[in-house]
């Protein structure tokens, strides 16, 4: 598979299909995987492709936008390109998409914790409830060849359970047990710079006129930031799970991200990033919407 | 945990506490809405702050979280009915943005009393009368927004 994906960029680069192919390399840990850009055929041999690869890369294609890059994703990656191109923020011609078939990834927290010796890591929580592991759109795709990739034996189970056990305590309670997860909040803003959903040049949380929230670390800035951040995504959230693993102090970030997710789901039979031609969720509607709520 | 400016507050409203709702209306249908409660002598509650906005689907969901934040025990939202809307779809976005806002406020822990919406048109003054009384029962009901947080 690593073989097959150097040759490929190998063969892009030289036939200057692309003008640098973002990829994975090896850390200097000797096991973590780190982003790369490859910008010439011997740089190829860099690329690597494994279960350490855990991060979504789409973020950096905003950085060479308008240019014809070349970029390794897996099947949750490729939801977030499609919901970029949705939102005209990137151009279907200028990506060649190196489809992965992808047998999930490994939780990085925990493996740091356990150390890793490659055999029993678990694989991240959003891979247990990933439905495919083969991309919806590629250029090309590269298959597994080391087991056969299969789709999580989770994935059909209710993947909203941890959602509706949240979802069934009483009002006092989830109050409280946020308040607990937001008093912790740095507001380090790590969860935005990391999302390929947050491109905005100014960000609301960096805005004086008006500020719509407090930039001290009290709760209500806190609670502000993360009920504004979550809404932002509403409908565009592709559940990479990125926030959740960039937050320094743990605040279960997918946890409000899926409830919202579900929701939308639930109400309005909408998914992000899994239509390629699907209008953005906010940006659209039916006019038979449920409006139980309203008065 | 809660700033001193709205300590000050929180402590000045505990005796004779009134609840002080937000309530932004859209210029077309429910502030017309309003102003006819108003000239045909209709009385209601005086808690509610009338913001004007040109739509209902002018609100963004900071205004909304602003004013809890700020101390405002209630936010309503009023706009023209389904259909109605001058600028023709306004209100089909508005509500399912706030569809989305209203569940997760329910799910972080914040009442949904105290998040409401309704649909007024120009001609129902006494629709208004009914909303604004209703929803500043309920936000009696669930009592200052500080006293929770
Ligand atoms: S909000 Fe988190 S899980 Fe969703 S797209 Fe952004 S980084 Fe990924
Ligand atoms: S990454 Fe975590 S601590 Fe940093 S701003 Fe986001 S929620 Fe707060
Ligand atoms: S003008 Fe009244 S809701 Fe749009």
């Amino acid at each position: 598979m690593i073989e097959e994906l150097r040759n490929k960029a190998r063969e892009l680069l030289k036939t200057k299909q692309v003008e640098a192919v973002i990829g994975y390399q090896r850390a200097s840990d000797g096991l973590s995987a780190i982003p790369c850009v490859i910008r010439s055929e011997e740089e190829a041999g860099r690329l690597i492709w494994d279960a350490a690869c855990v991060y979504n890369l789409c973020g950096y294609l905003k950085d060479f936008r308008a240019k014809k890059l070349g970029i390794v994703a897996k099947a949750c990656d490729v939801r977030a390109m499609i919901v970029l191109i949705s939102e005209n923020q990137l151009n279907r011609d200028d990506v060649f998409i190196i489809g992965m078939e992808c047998c999930g990834v490994v939780d990085e927290k925990r493996a740091r914790v356990s150390g890793r010796d490659g055999s029993d890591i678990s694989s991240a929580d959003k891979c247990k409830s990933c439905a495919s592991c083969v991309p919806l759109a590629y250029d090309c795709l590269i298959k597994e060849k080391r087991e056969k990739a299969k789709v999580s034996e989770d994935a059909d189970k209710d993947k909203y359970e941890p959602v509706r056990k949240l979802e069934a305590k009483s009002l006092s309670e989830k109050s409280k047990s946020w308040k607990d997860e937001f008093k912790r909040c740095i507001r380090c803003y790590a969860c935005r710079q990391v999302c390929p959903m947050c491109y905005c040049p100014r960000c609301v949380a960096d805005q004086f006129m008006p500020v719509w929230f407090s930039k001290a670390g009290g709760i209500e800035g806190n609670f502000s930031w993360n009920v504004a951040r979550a809404m932002h995504l509403a409908g565009r959230c592709i559940d990479c799970g990125e926030c959740e693993r960039a937050c320094p102090v743990g605040i279960p970030l997918r946890d409000i991200n899926r409830k919202i997710e579900k929701d939308i789901k639930e109400l309005f039979g909408y998914e992000a990033g899994m239509k390629t031609d699907a209008k953005p969720f906010l940006a659209c509607f039916d006019k038979n919407d449920p409006e139980d709520f309203i008065k | 945990m809660i700033n001193p400016r709205t300590q000050e507050l929180k402590n000045s409203r505990a005796e004779s506490w009134e609840p002080k709702i937000a309530a932004f209306l859209c210029n077309w249908c429910s502030y017309a809405g309003a102003d006819l409660a108003g000239t045909s002598r209709r009385e209601y509650p005086p808690n509610i702050r009338i913001i004007r906005l040109p739509c209902s689907g002018r609100v963004n969901p900071l205004f909304v979280l602003k004013c809890l934040m700020d101390g405002a025990d209630g936010v309503l939202i009023a706009g023209c009915h389904t259909g109605d809307c001058h600028y023709s779809e306004g209100n089909y976005y508005a509500r399912r943005r706030f569809a989305i806002l209203k569940k997760l406020f329910e799910f972080l822990g914040i009442d949904p009393r105290r998040f409401q919406m309704a649909w007024v048109s120009a001609s129902e003054g006494d629709k208004w009368v009914k909303v604004v009384k209703e929803l500043v029962e309920e936000i009696k009901k669930a009592g200052p927004i500080l006293a929770k947080s």
